[in-house]
């Protein structure tokens, strides 16, 4: 911290507070009873002359503290600085509030539709929020792919804060990446009999979950399979699936499955409404 | 030498058969049992504080007759205190400053009377005329037909002498007096533990930084444990986080040095607490460790704004989570801190947002202090940035509020800077001057903060409110396209429980 301070002075005139507290501290670690404090500087002399016949040990602890006060108070600004190089500009908009606010909420609740967020983002021509830059490339540092996503979604601010701060770079930086990887949704585990729904509209996709739900064909041994139907399912039908799923009878035992399968269908129907084309 | 059935141990066991007759008949006359002057006070504690002092050796002159007793007691200041007490009609007299009645110094002479430890005497002047003096303030107070005529005992309490009267009932809230009471022991305590920090200060600077009980913690935790049973907790905390300067890095000895500074200024501050303006006393008051009552801060004049939470830090202070809450005001531009503290699994305040304004009433504690309880809140937060200022004018808005209390160690400012660097260090900058940016601690994890700023401002100029520490501002919040980042550090989320 900078601190208040007198122009330096000549040799063998009054020195600087800087100086003066320098003196302080070789006293004060070499302790008084070994050393005599320095007599007061100037500007510190009258806060400090009702311990002039005090001990040594007394004396150096007021000078300390009147010496603290004015440096601490007196903060001043360091020397100017050269500001850093900014990185190249990116023509894209940045992501709407509510999508980062979404993807925080995926990230916790939801990261089986992080891909897709992101990869909804990349192709509708949007550029990743710079307030969610460092968070997203540190969470996908050991996942080559992913992080390579993120640095296309951020754009040239990717490797400016990679270039700042290593920490950010990814386990194996020189590894190369398929360029079509990062832009494809990786596939997820559905067994044949759910995979035919993928292609479905909305309606039947709830209809068929849904039934299955209520009659005890699906229960929390499916939860995961269900959530990868959900979230590869055609988006146009998410709603439809939403609100069937919605409906479904809640004294049976797959309703609490249902408003999770529910809000699953809700929460990527807003996500991919909020990434649209801008 | 007294041999069991000689003649001599035979005339000894009659004069003390005799002295022990005398002594029950001069008890069942006039001197009281214990129980009695312990009904003199509403606390047992009182006559705890008052033991240390009912021996002979720390009093001079004691005297006693069928009206009185009486000596000086050494005290904690430069003069003995004159005490005496009348145990016929039961009232006192003690030259300390105590507003505590009974003080503990006639507690101990009351105590050293019941006990026989005070020898007969012949009053001196003083007692004589105090006691005829009270005499005549009886008499008088008698024809001017006062239903019952109080002791003096000050501040109208009830007569508590178990000799004519019942006690108070214990289920009472405390009187003027117990209060008065309590808060002068935690006076003398608090006195005795800055006494007791200003010498182990001392010692420190005698034997030098460079000695090994410096690295050792047991040195600053014994004191640390010291300053808590003195009730000055704050100082306490300091200590503590003092002893984790110690080795932090190269220049350990400037800061290790700095504080104790400050440590001596605040131990000799409090040491003269009725010499210095009213405001500072406060100040001073509150940073050693005197804690004030929510219901006396929130019995003064409110002071209503729109204020905006400008920022947020959480720190560990020994077990305790402490979250600040820096608002400033729209209207005034004064800055106010409200805290709050968790233990293990409590929770934090969550009522405030980061970014956000609200018109409330605050109440600030005595003196100058930014600290401050929020009242009413007469609207709900809407969305808000505070106004922000260059790198030499937030410095000046720091030094001047150091200025104030050159023992803070955290102050608030918003400033409109880039990021830079100069080697591994990190600066706030701009045309005119640069402030250095807190190594980052990964427990709270600033250096998401760091990174978060950087990718926020891309080099550029950015808003934010920043914390000022001795050794380097920590940013809290950056406020970027009409949105407030929050970055400053956060509880550790295993510690604390949710709200």
């Amino acid at each position: 911290m900078n601190t208040l301070d007198q122009p330096e002075s000549p040799v063998g005139k009054t020195p600087s507070v800087d100086q003066h507290w320098r003196e302080l501290v070789t006293v004060a670690l070499l302790g008084t009873d070994r050393r005599d404090p320095p007599a007061p500087i100037p500007v510190l002399a009258d806060v400090v002359h009702d311990t002039a016949r005090s001990a040594p040990s007394e004396r150096l602890l007021a000078h300390v503290a009147a010496c603290t006060t004015v440096r601490r108070a007196g903060v001043l600004p360091g020397p100017r600085l050269d500001p850093l190089a900014s990185p190249v500009d990116d023509e894209r908009p940045p992501c709407v509030p509510t999508a980062i606010d979404r993807w925080h909420h995926l990230t916790t609740s939801w990261p089986v539709l992080e891909d897709e967020w992101m990869i909804a983002l990349l192709r509708n021509g949007w550029r990743l929020a710079p307030e969610l830059v460092p968070a997203a490339l540190g969470r996908h540092r050991r996942d080559l792919i992913r992080h390579s996503r993120v640095r296309a979604a951020a754009g040239p601010l990717a490797d400016w804060l990679i270039g700042h701060l290593s920490d950010l770079a990814a386990n194996k930086p020189n590894a190369v990446v398929d360029p079509e990887a990062i832009v494809e949704l990786p596939e997820l585990p559905i067994p044949p009999d759910l995979a035919a729904l993928l292609a479905a509209s909305g309606a039947e996709v709830g209809e068929v979950v849904s039934a299955g739900l209520e009659l005890g064909d699906f229960g929390q041994s499916h939860r995961g399979v269900l959530v990868n139907l959900i979230a590869r399912m055609q988006p146009s039908g998410l709603a439809d699936a939403a609100s069937v799923l919605d409906a479904v009878d809640p004294r049976s035992s797959g309703a609490g499955l249902a408003s999770v399968l529910g809000d699953l269908a809700t929460v990527r129907h807003r996500m991919l409404g909020e990434l649209a084309v801008n | 030498m007294i041999r069991p059935g000689g003649q001599v141990s035979s005339q000894a066991e009659s004069v003390r058969s005799r002295r022990r007759q005398h002594r029950a008949t001069v008890a069942k006359v006039s001197r009281w049992s214990i129980e009695q002057v312990e009904a003199l006070v509403p606390r047992a504690a009182s006559i705890s504080a008052a033991q240390p002092l009912a021996t002979p050796t720390r009093w001079a002159g004691l005297g006693a007759n069928d009206q009185a007793a009486w000596g000086a007691c050494a005290g904690s200041g430069a003069e003995p205190y004159q005490v005496v007490v009348d145990h016929v009609t039961v009232s006192w007299r003690c030259s300390c400053p105590s507003r505590q009645r009974p003080c503990k110094h006639v507690l101990a002479l009351l105590l050293l009377w019941v006990r026989d430890q005070i020898p007969a005497g012949v009053a001196t002047g003083a007692v004589k005329a105090w006691i005829v003096n009270r005499s005549v303030e009886s008499a008088s107070s008698s024809e001017r037909a006062d239903p019952e005529p109080q002791p003096e005992r000050g501040l109208g309490s009830a007569i508590p002498t178990g000799l004519d009267t019942d006690p108070a009932p214990e289920s009472e809230p405390p009187s003027d007096d117990e209060r008065a009471q309590t808060r002068d022991e935690r006076v003398e305590r608090m006195y005795a533990g800055l006494v007791e920090l200003d010498r182990w200060l001392d010692d420190r600077i005698r034997t030098g930084l460079a000695d090994p009980s410096v690295a050792r913690f047991g040195t600053w935790d014994d004191l640390a444990a010291r300053l808590v049973d003195a009730q000055a907790g704050s100082l306490a905390n300091r200590i503590r986080r003092l002893a984790g300067l110690v080795g932090a890095n190269p220049d350990w000895h400037d800061d290790v040095l700095a504080e104790l500074g400050i440590l001596h200024l605040l131990s000799q501050a409090g040491r003269r607490l009725g010499s210095l303006p009213e405001p500072l006393a406060d100040a001073v008051a509150t940073s050693v460790g005197w804690q004030v009552r929510k219901a006396d801060v929130l019995g003064g004049v409110p002071d209503t704004d729109v204020w905006v939470v400008c920022g947020r830090s959480d720190t560990r202070e020994h077990r305790i989570e402490v979250r600040r809450y820096w608002l400033r005001g729209v209207r005034s531009g004064s800055w106010a801190l409200l805290l709050s503290f968790a233990a293990y699994q409590q929770s934090l305040d969550t009522s405030l947002r980061v970014g956000t304004s609200i018109r409330a009433d605050l109440y600030r504690y005595p003196g100058p202090a930014l600290r401050a309880l929020i009242g009413d809140r007469h609207t709900e937060p809407i969305a808000a940035v505070p106004p922000t200022q260059s790198v030499a004018e937030a410095c000046g808005e720091i030094g001047r509020m150091i200025a104030v209390e050159p023992w803070i160690e955290r102050v608030p400012s918003t400033v409109r800077a880039r990021l830079t660097r100069q080697g591994s260090q990190w600066l706030l900058a701009d045309d005119t001057g640069s402030l250095p940016i807190l190594v980052p601690d990964q427990r709270n994890g600033s250096d998401d903060a760091l990174a978060m700023l950087l990718a926020s401002s891309a080099g550029g100029l950015v808003d934010l409110t920043v914390e000022w520490t001795p050794h380097g501002v920590t940013p809290l919040a950056i406020h970027v396209g009409g949105r407030t980042l929050d970055v400053g550090p956060q509880a550790n989320q295993s510690f604390v429980a949710s709200a």
